[in-house]
This record gives structure tokens, C-alpha cells and sequence, in this order.
């Protein structure tokens, strides 16, 4: 008897044993609070103000697409996104172009290249804290000096976003380059060649080639960032608090601010929710490319 | 044969001026953390400053830097042991026995995505409740929900790589599945290890919004600690810069440490270099 169980937990369940731990932990840490926040999106309940819990159906939600804020928040995050991405990707696919080539000193300077996306988001944000400062940053000298005049980085609504979009794209700008210069190294020289036989141009070559070539990696870094990019908040945090104003609130900020300043539970639950549809939606779109690559 | 090699070197001091250019802002920060009360509120700004001593550093570690950095490795390193110690069998478990078939290695990885302030409000109250918030065990638990599913992916690539049959002739010589697992599969995938180690270990140095959420004062890591000094004392940016740029260095370190592996792990493990 003994025999037969040492047996059974030696063999048969041993993959089994191996996996539970894990299952086990992250039922416990992300599926339970996930459910019990989706139960507290349908209840209203304030922990600021101390009054009991009650069910009130489907009216956090209703309320969410009422509230201005909210729709203020998720246009920021998705401008966020959208041009945040869009110009991390254009610039990562031009440095990773002018990398792709042998030349002494290459590997230093690409470990060097790497560390602003190393870094804490924190301390990317101190540092331009520091650059965009109105009357004593650098950024406003050297525009100064150049003529082209001072701006209001951080203070006024209608840069404050755009400021943070920028410290966002210098720190992610060098993980596409990385992504990217991967994919272009893997392509075989002698596809250019016969390209070249075969009389392409440089441009020719480079969209019949290089970007189908490119595609996988392209799509594995934008989904990448995009999933991030949804994420940004400490940016937000450290840089604008959000302000001037709500000018440059984005959706987790706003969920933050609601959950952890207004207490507002069943409201931040129901606006966490949104957020899960769309990261699921996502996250379907990542896998069916990394099954692709994968078969 | 000259003219090449000149080639060659003008492309690496373009590339250099590149470089230097977009990683010019850190230089701000080095400039800065040595500064004088003096020199940072004056026009024009001071580039290079006078006096090159590390008097700020030492001020800002016992402005609460010091803690705050103690804070940040005991939370980092206790969050990568313990993703590590779950991630690794679970990972051979996957990559040699497909337990749970594509489905449950892909919930595992979706995890990944959730959005932190998602999980944060119910986490939050459960903590609460629990006794957990502002506590290590809490820190270093809530980590380790972004740590295992990217360990696990990175290491199941790892272990796929190990031809079956090295497994299977192990077997064959009287090894039972762990002895197989710890004998065979674990020394093959170290350096797979090392990668995912130092890879949890700059996520949970780097995180903010749990931090910030579930740590009051005891356990604050320094990614909440430098914030704090922002709005605290507006004046002290020497402080302030000398404080990000030590908080820099361990994960600068890493990053060197791992260049080979780096896209990699960045990406899960989904490209490989």
C-alpha cells in the first residue's frame, strides 16, 4: 500500500504536483479579487463615508458612461496609446535600421541604448521633472537660446500630455529598437542579394522584404507596448498628478484617484472591469500571434 | 581597405553622438545630484557643477533613501525566490508534460496582463482584512503575481529546449521524474534561471502602483520613497537625483549583466535573439 502511493506521487501526479503551486497562487492572488471586485461592481458602497454595502444592479456602469471624466480619461489614454506607440514604433524602426550593420563598438553602445527602458518609470519621470522645470530646466534654455521660445511643459493643459507621451516614448523607444533590430538580424543576407540581382531598389527591397519579414516581431512588440501603454500611471503620477485640471488623467490614474482618494468602491470596481474587457481582447490578440509563431 | 575602415568608425561616432544625445537627460540627473542649494534655481541653469562631492547622496540615504532602498531589496529578492521556487517546476511541468494542454500555460501568461489597478482595489480590501498591507510578506506576494507568469514562460522556452530524449534516457537508467527534473532539466535550464531571476527582480524594483497602494511607511520601497521626496521638500533636488541614480544602479547592473537575454526576456520569451 504504502509502496503504491509513494509510486503514484512519484509518477503518475508528479506533473501534476509541479504545476498546483502555481495554479493554487494565482487562483488565490487574481481570480479571487477579481470576482469578489466584480460582485462590488454591482453594489454601491464608499468606504469614506462608512455607510453599508448595497446592491444596486448595473448602475455603476450606467453611471461610468455618464460621467465626463471618465470619457475624458479614456480619450487621453487611447491619444496616449495611439501616438505614444505610433512614434516609439517609427523611431524604434529607424535607430534599429541605422544599428543593424557591423560596425566596432556596436554591442557597448546597444547595452548602453537599452537603459532608459531599464530604469524605473519613476525615476524616468524625476528626471524629467527636472528637464521640463519652467523657469530652471534645461529644456526651456536650450529652446531659449535657440529662439524658439519657453513652454509651460508640465503646467499648462494642453502640453501636460503630450510632455508625458514624450518621457514615455524616450523610455520605451529603445525596447522597440531592440525588438526590431532582433527581427532585422534575423533576416538572411541573401535575401538582399537576390534581391539586388533581381534589380530592387533600397526601397523596394526594404518593403518586400524587410517589413513581411519584420511582421511577427513588429506585432509581438506593438501588442507589447500597447498592453503597457493602457497600464500608464506612474508617469501621470510623478509628472502632472493628473493635472492641469483633468487634462492629462488616464483611465488607471482616474480608477486610482476614485478607489484610493474617493473611496468610491463599487464605482472603481465597475471601471476596473472595463479595463479587464479590454486587456482580454487584447491579451486573445497576443496569444493567436504567439501560436502562430509557435506552429 | 582605409577608406573602410573609416567608414566603419564614422558609423560608430555617428552612432555614439546618437546615443549620447538620447541618453543626454541622464546626465542632467548626474549634474544635478551633485549641485549646490545654489546652483539649481538660477538662470541660466548650472550644466556643470562647481564642487563634485557626494554629500547629497549621503543625505538623501538618511532622508529615508537608505530604508526605502533596504526596502526595495527585501521585497525584490524575497518576490523572485518565491516566483522562482513556483515558476521552475511548474515550467518543466509544462514544457515536457503539456499538464492542463495549451489552455492553462496561456491563463497562466494572460495573467501577466491584467491591468495593476484593476487588481489592486480588491487586493486592497483582502490585505486589509488580512492584516497584509504595509507589510513585506504582502509586497512580496502581490510581486509575485507579475514575477510567475513571466518566469514561467521564460523558462518553459528554456526547458523546451532540452531534447526530450536526454529526459527520457535518464528514465530509463532508474531516475523517477524528479530525480529526472532535478538532475537533468534544472542544471540544463541555469542559465535560464539566472536570466528570469534578475529579470523578477528589476520588475519588482521598478514596480510603483502596488507599492504605492498597499505600503504605508514601514516597508516603502524607494520607487514610492522618491515621489514622496518631490512633493515633500520641493528644494532638495540634489537629493532627489543622487536618490534616482542609486535606485538606478542595481538594475543598471542587471541590465548588463543580462544583455545577451534581454529581448528575450522582454518579451516573454515570445522572440528569440
Amino acid at each position: 500500500m504504502r509502496s503504491k502511493l509513494a509510486y503514484i506521487a512519484s509518477e503518475n501526479f508528479a506533473p501534476y504536483l509541479f504545476v498546483l503551486p502555481v495554479v493554487i497562487f494565482l487562483l488565490l492572488m487574481t481570480v479571487f479579487p477579481l470576482v469578489y471586485s466584480l460582485f462590488l461592481s454591482f453594489n454601491e458602497w464608499n468606504l469614506a463615508f462608512g455607510t453599508p454595502r448595497h446592491f444596486v444592479g448595473g448602475q455603476n456602469y450606467l453611471k461610468l458612461f455618464n460621467d465626463p471624466r471618465f470619457w475624458n480619461a479614456m480619450l487621453n489614454t487611447g491619444y496616449k496609446v495611439l501616438i505614444g506607440v505610433g512614434i516609439q514604433f517609427l523611431l524604434g524602426l529607424g535607430l534599429a535600421i541605422l544599428f543593424n550593420r557591423k560596425f566596432p563598438g556596436k554591442g557597448i553602445l546597444l547595452a548602453i541604448f537599452i537603459l532608459p527602458s531599464i530604469l524605473a518609470p519613476v525615476v524616468a519621470a524625476t528626471t524629467f521633472r527636472m528637464i521640463y522645470n519652467y523657469s530652471y530646466g534645461p529644456l526651456n534654455f536650450i529652446l531659449d537660446k535657440l529662439g524658439i521660445g519657453t513652454f509651460n511643459w508640465l503646467g499648462s493643459s494642453a502640453l501636460a500630455l503630450p510632455s508625458i507621451i514624450a518621457v514615455d516614448s524616450w523610455q520605451w523607444t529603445p525596447f522597440m529598437m531592440l525588438v526590431l533590430l532582433a527581427g532585422l538580424q534575423s533576416i538572411p543576407v541573401e535575401y538582399y542579394e537576390a534581391a539586388r540581382v533581381d534589380g530592387a531598389d533600397r526601397f523596394q527591397a526594404f518593403f518586400r522584404i524587410t517589413l513581411p519579414l519584420l511582421r511577427r516581431s513588429i506585432a509581438i512588440a506593438l501588442i507589447i507596448r500597447i498592453m503597457d501603454a493602457v497600464k500608464l500611471f506612474d508617469l501621470v503620477y510623478v509628472l502632472t498628478n493628473g493635472g492641469p485640471g483633468n487634462s492629462s488623467e488616464t483611465i488607471p490614474f482616474y480608477t486610482y484617484l476614485s478607489g484610493f482618494k474617493h473611496f468610491r468602491m463599487g464605482y472603481t470596481a465597475a471601471m476596473s472591469y472595463i479595463q479587464l474587457i479590454f486587456l482580454i481582447i487584447m491579451a486573445q490578440l497576443f496569444l493567436r500571434i504567439w501560436k502562430q509563431g509557435e506552429a | 581597405m582605409n577608406i573602410n575602415s573609416n567608414r566603419k568608425y564614422g558609423w560608430t561616432i555617428l552612432m555614439a553622438l546618437v546615443s549620447l544625445i538620447y541618453l543626454s537627460p541622464l546626465f542632467w540627473v548626474l549634474s544635478t545630484s551633485f549641485k549646490a542649494k545654489n546652483e539649481f534655481f538660477t538662470y541660466p541653469p548650472v550644466f556643470i557643477p562647481e564642487t563634485i562631492n557626494f554629500s547629497h547622496y549621503i543625505h538623501g540615504l538618511s532622508l529615508g533613501g537608505y530604508q526605502g532602498i533596504i526596502n526595495s531589496l527585501i521585497i525584490a529578492t524575497g518576490a523572485t525566490v518565491f516566483s522562482l521556487v513556483l515558476s521552475i517546476p511548474a515550467a518543466y511541468s509544462f514544457a515536457h508534460h503539456n499538464v492542463g494542454g495549451q489552455n492553462l500555460s496561456f491563463w497562466v501568461l494572460s495573467i501577466r496582463m491584467l491591468p495593476p489597478v484593476a487588481v489592486a482595489l480588491p487586493i486592497f480590501l483582502m490585505y486589509r482584512n488580512l492584516g497584509l498591507l504595509d507589510s513585506y510578506l504582502g509586497m512580496i506576494l502581490i510581486h509575485s503575481i507579475i514575477d510567475i507568469p513571466f518566469a514561467v514562460w521564460l523558462l518553459k522556452g528554456f526547458f523546451e529546449g532540452i531534447p526530450y530524449s536526454l529526459i527520457e534516457s535518464a528514465r530509463v537508467d532508474g531516475c523517477n521524474l524528479y530525480q529526472a527534473f532535478y538532475k537533468i532539466g534544472l542544471p540544463l535550464v541555469a542559465p535560464g534561471v539566472a536570466t528570469a531571476a534578475l529579470f523578477c527582480f528589476i520588475f519588482s524594483w521598478n514596480e510603483f502602483i502596488f507599492a504605492l497602494i498597499l505600503t504605508r511607511k514601514s516597508v516603502m520601497p524607494i520607487t514610492v520613497v522618491l515621489p514622496n521626496m518631490i512633493g515633500g521638500h520641493e528644494v532638495l533636488w540634489a537629493e532627489i537625483a543622487s536618490l534616482a541614480l542609486m535606485a538606478s544602479f542595481p538594475v543598471v547592473i542587471l541590465a548588463f549583466l543580462l544583455q545577451r537575454h534581454i529581448v528575450r526576456g522582454l518579451t516573454m520569451g515570445a522572440l528569440k535573439q
